[in-house]
C-alpha cells in the first residue's frame, strides 16, 4: 500500500511502500508538482529503484525552472538507499530522528 | 519455503507478505529484512521487465539459517542475463547527467552479501544471501 497527498502546510506526505507496483500512482501525483516542494517521508517505510526513478525525473524537471524537491524525515533504510545511489548529493535530504 | 508468483508487478505485495511471514517467524532483524525485500523486488521486476514474452511463473524460495537469509528466484524459458555482471552506474554524476533507470541491479549488488547466477536449459536461478552483523 502506498499513499501520497498534500499535508496541511503544502508538503507532500508519502506513506507505505513506494515500489514498482505503485509507480503510476506516484508518478501521476508528482507530475502535477510545478514548484519547489518538501516531501515528508516520515511514514514512508520503503522505496526501491522504481521510486527513485520518479524522484529523479521530478527533480530534473523542476531544476529546469530553478526549483527542487526537499525530502525530510527519511528513515535509516531509505537513507541508505539514497546514499548507495548517490541521491544524497542531488537531493536536499533530512534524516528522521529515530 | 518456495512459492510461485505470476510474472507481473501486481505480485509484489504477495511476495513481500510471503517473505515477511518467514522473516518475522525467524525473528530476522529489520536491518536485514529491508535489504532482502529490496533485493527481491529489484530481481523480480527485472525478470518481469526483460522477459515480457514469457508467461511462466517465477519461483521464489526463502530460507533462514540462524541470522542468514537465503533467497532464490528461478524463472523458466528465458534468455541468459547475468545479474552479477558489474553495472556501469555513475553515482557521482550531477543531476543534469542522471537518467532514470539502471539503478536496480546496482543497488542489488551493493546491498546483499553474496550474489550468484546460474543458467542452464533456459532456466535462470539467482541466489542471494543477507546476514545481520
Amino acid at each position: 500500500m502506498f499513499e501520497i497527498g498534500y499535508g496541511s502546510d503544502g508538503e507532500v506526505m508519502c506513506s507505505g511502500r513506494l515500489d514498482a507496483a505503485q509507480c503510476s500512482k506516484a508518478q501521476s501525483f508528482m507530475d502535477e508538482i510545478a514548484d519547489a516542494r518538501t516531501l515528508d517521508f516520515s511514514r514512508l517505510e520503503y522505496i526501491s529503484s522504481a521510486g527513485l526513478g520518479i524522484l529523479l525525473k521530478t527533480q530534473k524537471r523542476l531544476a529546469e525552472s530553478g526549483a527542487a524537491l526537499r525530502i525530510i524525515n527519511v528513515n535509516n533504510h531509505i537513507h541508505d538507499v539514497f546514499r548507495y545511489s548517490g541521491f544524497d548529493a542531488i537531493f536536499d535530504i533530512e534524516a528522521k530522528r529515530e | 519455503m518456495q512459492r510461485d508468483f505470476p510474472r507481473n508487478y501486481d505480485s509484489l505485495p504477495a511476495i513481500y507478505e510471503f517473505a515477511e511471514d518467514i522473516l518475522a517467524q525467524n525473528e530476522i532483524a529489520e536491518a536485514v529484512r529491508f535489504p532482502v525485500h529490496l533485493a527481491m523486488e529489484e530481481l523480480f521486476t527485472n525478470m518481469v521487465k526483460y522477459n515480457p514474452d514469457c508467461d511462466e511463473d517465477i519461483a521464489v524460495d526463502v530460507d533462514v539459517d540462524g541470522s542468514k537469509v537465503t533467497v532464490v528466484l528461478t524463472e523458466f524459458d528465458v534468455d541468459e542475463f547475468d545479474v552479477t555482471r558489474p553495472r556501469d552506474v555513475d553515482t557521482d554524476a550531477p543531476l543534469q547527467d542522471r537518467t532514470p533507470g539502471g539503478l536496480g541491479l546496482y543497488l542489488l549488488q551493493n546491498i546483499v552479501d553474496r550474489l550468484e547466477y546460474e543458467y542452464h536449459d533456459r532456466r535462470s536461478r539467482v541466489i542471494f544471501t543477507k546476514e545481520s552483523g
